[in-house]
C-alpha cells in the first residue's frame, strides 16, 4: 500500500515537521533561508490537505469499510457498522464469480493493451512514411476520435451495434452468404467483448499513435539513412534502431494504458445499458454494483481494496519511470 | 525535466520542417502510395463513428429507425436538436455542469497554482515527497473511491449538491493541474526572479509581475484540460446526486434507460455535450500528451 498510501500519512504529518514556524514568524522574514524552508509547505498546503481529505481519507475509510459490514440500515441509521474482521474479504476470494471477473479483467486488460500498443506504433510509423497532406488529415482524424467524451463513444458504439437498426449489422449482412439482420452482439460473450475491444482501441489509439509518432520523429534520419546504405533491411532498422530509442516512451504508455484498461467502467457499463450482464463485468462494474445496485457496501469496497493492490505493482512502476525522467530536473 | 508546453510548440516547429526532407534513401514511390492509401483507410475508418452520430442526428425519426439505414439523411432536418434541448431536464443539466465545472476548475487553479509553485520554485525538505504524492493520487482509480466518499460526503449533508460534486471534481483535476502548471513554472528562466530580486522586489512582487504573467498560456492550457474533464465526469455525479443535480453527461446516460432508446435525440444530446469539448480539446491538444508523458521523449 505504501504508494497509494502516501496522500493520506504524508501531507499532515510530513508537513509538520519543516513548518511548524511562521506562526512565531516575524512581519518581514529577515533571513531568506529561514523563509525558503516555510513558504513552500505553506504553498503546498492547501493542496495537500484537499488531497488528504478527498482522496486519502477516503482510502483509509475504504479499508477500514471493508472490515465491517455496512448495508443499508446502517447507511440510513448513521450506526457505526459491525466488525467483521476479514469475513467479506473470505466472502469474496472464495467467489468463483469473483475469480471470473478478476480473470477477465486481466484478459482483457492483456488483450486490450497488445492490440492498441502494436496498433498505435504500427499508425505512428506509417505516419512517418506518407506523404504530408495525408499526415495532417490522419491526426485531424484522431483528434476528433480523442476528443470525444468517453460517454459519446460509448453511445455511439451501442447505436451502431444496435440489434435491429445498427449500422454494423447492415454492413456485415451484405457480405455474401451472411444473415446478420437483428443479430445481437451481447448474446454471445465473445462477440460483446470484442465490441468492446474495438471501442477501447478505437478511442485508445489517438493517444498512443500521435505520442509515438512525436517519439519517432526523434529518431536521427541519419542513422536510418546509413543503416540502408548500409544494406539494412526496413525490418532491422526498425528492430535495431527505432525501437531501442522509442522503448522510454512505449514504456510509459504502455503502463498508462494498463491502468486505464484495467479500470474499464464506462464501455461495458454504457453497452450493457448500466446493469452489465455476469460476463460483462470487470472489476470496477462488479464492485460498483455490489455497492450501490446491491447495497453491499464492505463488499464493495473489499473488492476495490483488492483492485487497488493488483494495481499496485503497476503504478510503482510508472512512478517509478516519471521519477527516473524527473530526477534530470 | 522537460517543461510540457512553453517550450514545445517552437521545437515542434523547427522539427516539422526538418523532417520534410523526406526519408529518400530506399523509399519507393509504388511504397509512398501503398502507404497514402493505407493512412487515408485509416482515416477514413476512425472517422466512421463520427460521421455516423452526425449522420443520425439529422434524420427525421423514421429514417433513423430504418432497417435499411441511408447514409446521408434524405430529409436533413434539426428536429432531433430541438427535442434533446427541450427534453426535461436537458437545459437544467447544462447549466448545472457549466456550475460545477467552472468551480471545479477556478478552484483547482488556484490551489494547484500555490503547489506548482512550491515544486518549481524551491529546494525543500520533502519535495520529493509532495511530487510522489501529485503523481500517485493521478492513478488511483476514483470508482473505487466512490463507495467511502458517497458515505462521507452523505455525512456532512454534501451529496445532492452541486457543492459536493465540484468539491470532487476540483480533487479530481487537481493533481494533473500541478504537475502540468509545474512544467509551466519551470520553463521560466529563474535568473529573472534572480535579476528581480536584486533590483529590489519581494517574492510577492516577483510572483505577481513574472511568474503570473509568463504563465498566462498555461494557465489556459490548464484550465481547459482541467474543464475537459470535469465536463465530461459522469459516474461521480449520477452516483451523488439524484435527476435535477446532474449534468449533461448523466443526461446521456439516463436517457438510455428509458425502455426504447430514442436514438435521434440521443445523438443530437451528444453532438451538443461534445461540441465545447471538441473545440477546447483542438485549442490544447498539443499539450495533453506532453503532461502525462513528459520529458519520455528527450525533447
Amino acid at each position: 500500500m505504501s504508494v497509494v498510501d502516501s496522500p493520506t500519512t504524508r501531507p499532515p504529518g510530513g508537513s509538520t515537521a519543516p513548518h511548524r514556524a511562521p506562526g512565531s514568524h516575524a512581519p518581514r522574514p529577515r533571513r531568506r533561508s529561514r523563509d525558503a524552508l516555510s513558504t513552500p509547505w505553506l504553498l503546498s498546503l492547501p493542496t495537500l490537505a484537499l488531497l488528504a481529505l478527498l482522496l486519502g481519507y477516503p482510502l483509509v475509510r475504504m479499508v477500514v469499510l471493508s472490515f465491517q459490514n455496512m448495508r443499508l440500515r446502517e447507511l440510513i441509521s448513521g450506526r457505526t457498522p459491525p466488525w467483521v474482521g476479514f469475513d467479506q474479504y473470505t466472502k469474496v476470494l472464495g467467489d468463483s464469480v469473483f475469480w471470473s471477473v478478476v480473470g477477465r479483467t486481466l484478459a482483457f486488460t492483456a488483450g486490450s493493451v497488445l492490440v492498441s500498443v502494436l496498433f498505435g506504433l504500427a499508425i505512428a510509423l506509417l505516419m512517418r512514411r506518407v506523404s504530408r497532406g495525408v499526415r495532417l488529415f490522419m491526426m485531424v482524424a484522431m483528434m476528433f476520435v480523442w476528443a470525444l467524451p468517453q460517454l459519446v463513444a460509448a453511445q455511439i458504439f451501442r447505436w451502431m451495434t444496435d440489434s435491429d437498426f445498427g449500422v454494423v449489422n447492415y454492413v456485415i449482412d451484405k457480405l455474401p452468404g451472411v444473415d446478420y439482420s437483428h443479430h445481437s452482439w451481447f448474446v454471445s460473450p465473445i462477440q460483446g467483448w470484442i465490441v468492446i475491444t474495438t471501442l477501447v482501441v478505437w478511442a485508445g489509439i489517438p493517444f498512443l499513435a500521435i505520442t509515438l509518432n512525436a517519439g519517432l520523429t526523434q529518431v536521427p534520419k541519419e542513422l536510418l539513412e546509413a543503416a540502408t546504405v548500409d544494406g539494412a533491411s526496413p525490418w532491422q532498422s526498425l528492430r535495431s534502431i527505432t525501437l531501442p530509442i522509442l522503448k522510454p516512451l512505449i514504456t510509459i504508455v504502455t503502463t498508462l494504458s494498463v491502468i486505464w484498461n484495467f479500470g474499464l467502467f464506462t464501455q461495458n457499463w454504457v453497452l450493457r445499458d448500466g446493469h452489465p450482464e455476469p460476463q460483462f463485468q470487470t472489476l470496477a462494474t462488479y464492485s460498483y454494483t455490489q455497492a450501490f445496485g446491491q447495497s453491499r457496501y464492505s463488499l464493495g469496497s473489499a473488492i476495490a481494496v483488492i483492485t487497488v493492490l493488483l494495481m499496485l505493482g503497476v503504478m510503482a512502476f510508472y512512478i517509478r519511470q516519471m521519477f527516473k525522467i524527473g530526477e534530470v530536473d | 525535466m522537460v517543461a510540457p508546453a512553453v517550450t514545445r510548440p517552437a521545437v515542434r516547429k523547427r522539427r516539422a520542417t526538418a523532417d520534410e526532407g523526406v526519408l529518400t534513401v530506399g523509399r519507393s514511390r509504388a511504397g509512398t502510395v501503398a502507404a497514402n492509401l493505407a493512412g487515408v483507410v485509416f482515416s477514413l475508418l476512425m472517422l466512421f463513428p463520427v460521421y455516423w452520430v452526425l449522420n443520425t442526428a439529422f434524420k427525421p425519426a423514421e429514417e433513423v429507425l430504418a432497417l435499411t439505414p441511408t447514409f446521408l439523411p434524405k430529409n436533413p432536418t434539426f428536429d432531433n436538436f430541438v427535442s434533446a434541448v427541450k427534453a426535461p431536464l436537458f437545459l437544467k443539466d447544462m447549466a448545472n455542469g457549466v456550475i460545477v465545472t467552472l468551480l471545479a476548475v477556478a478552484g483547482a487553479l488556484v490551489v494547484g497554482f500555490l503547489a506548482a509553485l512550491a515544486i518549481a520554485r524551491f529546494k525543500f525538505y520533502g519535495r520529493k515527497a509532495v511530487i510522489l504524492v501529485v503523481l500517485a493520487v493521478q492513478l488511483v482509480p476514483f470508482v473505487a473511491l466512490l463507495i467511502p466518499l458517497f458515505l462521507m460526503l452523505q455525512s456532512v449533508s454534501l451529496t445532492n449538491s452541486l457543492i459536493g460534486v465540484s468539491i470532487t471534481y476540483l480533487v479530481l483535476i487537481l493533481p494533473y493541474t500541478v504537475w502540468t502548471l509545474r512544467g509551466f513554472i519551470s520553463a521560466i528562466p529563474r535568473e529573472l526572479d534572480e535579476a528581480a530580486l536584486i533590483d529590489g522586489c519581494t517574492r510577492a512582487q516577483v510572483f505577481w509581475r513574472i511568474i503570473l504573467p509568463l504563465t498566462g498560456p498555461g494557465l489556459v492550457a490548464t484550465s481547459v484540460y482541467g474543464f475537459i474533464q470535469a465536463w465530461n465526469e459522469f459516474i461521480i455525479i449520477n452516483t451523488l446526486n439524484s435527476p435535477g443535480k446532474q449534468n449533461l453527461m448523466a443526461w446521456l446516460l439516463q436517457n438510455q434507460t428509458t425502455r426504447g432508446t430514442a436514438w435521434g435525440p440521443l445523438m443530437a444530446g451528444a453532438i451538443i455535450t461534445s461540441i465545447p469539448v471538441v473545440i477546447f480539446f483542438l485549442i490544447i491538444q498539443r499539450n495533453i500528451a506532453t503532461g502525462l508523458t513528459a520529458g519520455a521523449v528527450k525533447g
